[in-house]
């Protein structure tokens, strides 16, 4: 092609022109050595555990036995969610379109499917809650909440900032080390726990499952970080994005709590700091400081 | 029971937002969309070909792998690799070396609907796309990897991308057009719907059924399993030309015609060869030009004639190429066989030449005249005669050789002079092609650009090798060591 066709233009600015140093890319692993022959055995497996679970509890009638508390719930947190995860599919397919490496791409290329996974579960149970719940708004008002309630805004701004980061460096930074571990820890591991105090025991359980691929993605993230600092140079990259773009994982804790907060379960301020307590964690174990910014760290 | 797909899946599809935190052109430009000229509001009629859940997905995937995992395993236990013919062999290096990396850049357009497609419902299809690709290209990894104990030359597999051979860097360049540097809606219409859905049949039906004639079950199986694939992903193209059609026709019939015109010349290469010389006479099903009429030609006809669309301006040419590029690329790449890293077989003794004359009817004419200028020089010793001592001129548009479109009568030059610069094609077509969209093609530099540039030292036949990458252990030498050529002895006219 020629020099300055699209892609190539593309290519020189978003990649190779990052100021992050790596002498070779191919030399980074991904800890779970994720296979296409592995993947689909073992997302096959959790799928049928799925399955075993949304049968099991259709036996039981679990959806119409559901408190006002719970239905409300997942009304708010769960069914959205799926506009959340699309979201989160298109900027994972971003990581692994620029990467410099497919040992990175293809990480990147799983993340991307579990996302798909997610909003295809999220839309059966919110197809089988509105069928037990009918007047409740299941599957006609989630669009609506995802733009409009206020609760959400905050996670929907950073998906959509994080959309025009189109550097790779900043993409992966504002993905995997902002938006992602943040609307996981929320809308996966935090939700569920509120899920189980409800009684919607049900997708506490999904939840729980769907959290496994959220580690997977965690780990990868964190080697490749960790893999990029062993060059010090980089720190000051990557943290200098994570520091920049940070205020937006911590919006996003602080409203994500608002939105999960439940009298049976965590109220928000607590959904918040557990939320910025593992966030902080996570970015330790992937060798960085939590967020310098004002808000970090505040309870 | 839990719910049917069909009950949730319009959920799951329901996913377009109104951005409103960020520019939606800026995220979603339309240099990676491809959607200017047509309506947003348009997309909703984007409806997919094939309705398949993630769960379905992984579970039928999973079977597939263990099929063609469980014949691969049972086949390296047994001897099959010792008996296949080495000409067969030379199809299936040529096809893993060209294909296994054109794979992996599948899996980097596939993403690119996933993230940029002007609807959702294409962007989660494209999920499953980006998986199958990746399954393509460890299958071939892997396939390849087991054989690396019996040649080296399946280390290309891997390696042919990572190197300038000439032949690699037209399927390359090919790609890059219609995968890497393309908007969604021009891959839609280039690759899935040209390529995977046509032209791709020939490596992965023809030469599967070609494979399991010749006793290779396990690349034969490989084929057949990747094809089933193909099948269901190729038809993203449908919808998407569906939306075109309604909006802007004239783009979708040019860029119909510069794809069917491109990936023409590309099968050419990859493909011809293997069908019509490679394949043992005893194993072949059908001649390539056979494949592409019943298969290739058919299907695109079949295509146009669907959405409305006229048959490219240039079909009595490519008609006429039908009948003799790939001819033309054989006798070319088995002459400058140095520079492949297979063996080619000439597939020219007296048997293989009366099925060339039966399938070709022009054959001897255009090529067998030339074959005879070989034959003779075989058989009096002037191997020297034979071989290669410099680099053919290059087209500017496939990269292939200038003269290797058409027959040996067709050698009129097509030259145009762009911002200064002098660009040769292969053919007419070719030249047109280039001309839609100069700026796309203008200021690469094919190999032989390169070699007048002064970028490939030294200036000669032994620079162009190393440049390419050739090493010894891999260089093409005649698959059956010119026995072949015995066939012909003291018989030459003259």
């Amino acid at each position: 092609m020629g020099p300055d066709v699209h892609g190539n233009v593309w290519l020189r600015e978003h990649r190779d022109a990052t100021r992050l140093r790596c002498a070779d890319w191919d030399a980074f692993r991904d800890p779970d050595a994720v296979t296409y022959g592995r993947y689909v055995a073992q997302q096959d497996d959790q799928e049928t555990y799925v399955e075993g679970l949304l049968e099991q509890f259709e036996r039981e009638d679990h959806d119409a036995a559901l408190g006002t508390e719970a239905v409300a719930l997942l009304r708010r947190a769960l069914a959205p969610s799926r506009y959340l995860a699309h979201g989160q599919q298109m900027l994972s397919a971003y990581l692994q379109q620029l990467a410099s490496s497919s040992y990175v791409a293809n990480c990147a290329a799983f993340q991307t499917a579990d996302q798909l996974r997610r909003v295809q579960i999220t839309a059966c149970r919110t197809t089988q809650l509105r069928s037990a719940h009918p007047r409740a708004g299941f599957a006609t008002g989630e669009r609506q909440a995802w733009e409009g309630a206020d609760d959400w805004q905050p996670i929907r701004r950073a998906v959509e900032l994080a959309l025009v980061e189109f550097d790779w460096d900043r993409a992966f930074v504002v993905t995997n080390l902002v938006v992602k571990p943040v609307a996981d820890l929320l809308t996966l591991s935090e939700l569920g726990r509120q899920c189980a105090e409800a009684g919607a025991r049900l997708d506490a359980l999904i939840l729980e499952n769907l959290w496994i691929d959220a580690q997977r993605g965690w780990r990868w993230t964190a080697a490749l970080t960790r893999f990029l600092l062993a060059d010090e140079a980089n720190r000051e990259v990557l943290q200098g994005h994570l520091d920049e773009l940070a205020p937006l994982g911590d919006a996003m804790a602080d409203s994500g709590g608002r939105l999960l907060a439940t009298g049976s379960g965590r109220d928000a301020a607590e959904i918040s700091a557990a939320v910025r307590t593992r966030w902080g964690a996570l970015l330790a174990e992937a060798g960085l400081a939590a967020a310098a910014g004002p808000a970090a760290g505040t309870p | 029971m839990p719910l049917n797909r069909d009950d949730w899946y319009d959920t799951s599809r329901d996913l377009e937002w109104t951005l409103s935190y960020v520019d939606p052109e800026v995220a979603f430009p339309t240099r990676w969309s491809g959607a200017q000229g047509i309506p947003a509001e348009a997309w909703q009629a984007w409806d997919e070909p094939f309705r398949v859940s993630y769960r379905d997905y992984v579970r039928i995937q999973r079977e597939k792998e263990a099929g063609v995992k469980a014949v691969s395993n049972a086949l390296l236990r047994s001897a099959t690799y010792e008996k296949l013919d080495p000409a067969h062999v030379a199809a299936s290096q040529l096809h893993m070396g060209t294909t296994c990396l054109v794979e992996h850049m599948a899996v980097t357009m596939q993403s690119r609907f996933c993230r940029f497609a002007p609807t959702p419902r294409w962007r989660n299809l494209g999920v499953f796309g980006m998986l199958d690709e990746t399954r393509h290209t460890q299958l071939d990894m892997r396939f390849a990897h087991n054989l690396l104990r019996h040649d080296q030359r399946f280390d290309w597999t891997q390696k042919a991308f990572h190197t300038n051979e000439w032949g690699v860097l037209a399927v390359k360049n090919f790609f890059d057009d219609v995968m890497l540097n393309a908007d969604c809606v021009e891959a839609a219409l280039a690759t899935s719907l040209t390529v995977e859905h046509g032209f791709t049949n020939i490596q992965f039906v023809a030469l599967a059924a070609d494979a399991m004639a010749a006793g290779d079950i396990n690349w034969s199986n490989l084929l057949f399993s990747i094809q089933t694939d193909e099948a269901r992903h190729a038809q993203q193209g449908f919808p998407t030309l569906a939306v075109l059609m309604e909006h802007d026709p004239e783009r979708a019939q040019k860029a119909l015609d510069v794809a069917f015109w491109r990936s023409t010349r590309l099968f050419q290469n990859l493909t011809g060869p293997a069908m019509d010389y490679y394949t043992p006479l005893d194993q072949r099903k059908m001649s390539f030009k056979e494949f592409m009429l019943e298969w290739i030609v058919n299907h695109h006809e079949r295509v146009l004639e669907d959405y409305g669309l006229k048959k490219p301006w240039y079909w009595d040419d490519f008609l006429h190429s039908l009948e003799n590029g790939h001819h033309a690329m054989h006798i070319g790449t088995w002459f400058w066989r140095p520079t492949l890293f297979w063996r080619p077989n000439a597939g020219v003794s007296k048997d293989e030449r009366a099925w060339l004359n039966e399938k070709y009817p022009t054959w001897e004419e255009n090529w067998g005249v030339l074959w005879d200028e070989i034959i003779r020089n075989v058989n009096d010793g002037s191997m020297e005669q034979t071989l290669p001592e410099t680099l053919p001129s290059l087209c500017n548009l496939t990269q292939l050789p200038l003269g290797s479109a058409a027959s040996r009568h067709d050698l009129a030059p097509h030259q145009l002079v762009y911002r200064g610069r002098l660009y040769h094609f292969d053919h007419a077509v070719s030249k047109w092609c280039f001309e839609q969209d100069p700026e796309r093609y203008a200021g690469h530099q094919n190999i032989v650009d390169r070699f007048i540039d002064g970028q490939i030292l030294p200036p000669d036949l032994t620079g162009g090798l190393a440049y390419m990458g050739i090493t010894p252990e891999v260089m093409g030498e005649d698959v059956y060591d010119y026995a072949w050529a015995k066939d012909y002895a003291g018989t030459e006219s003259d």
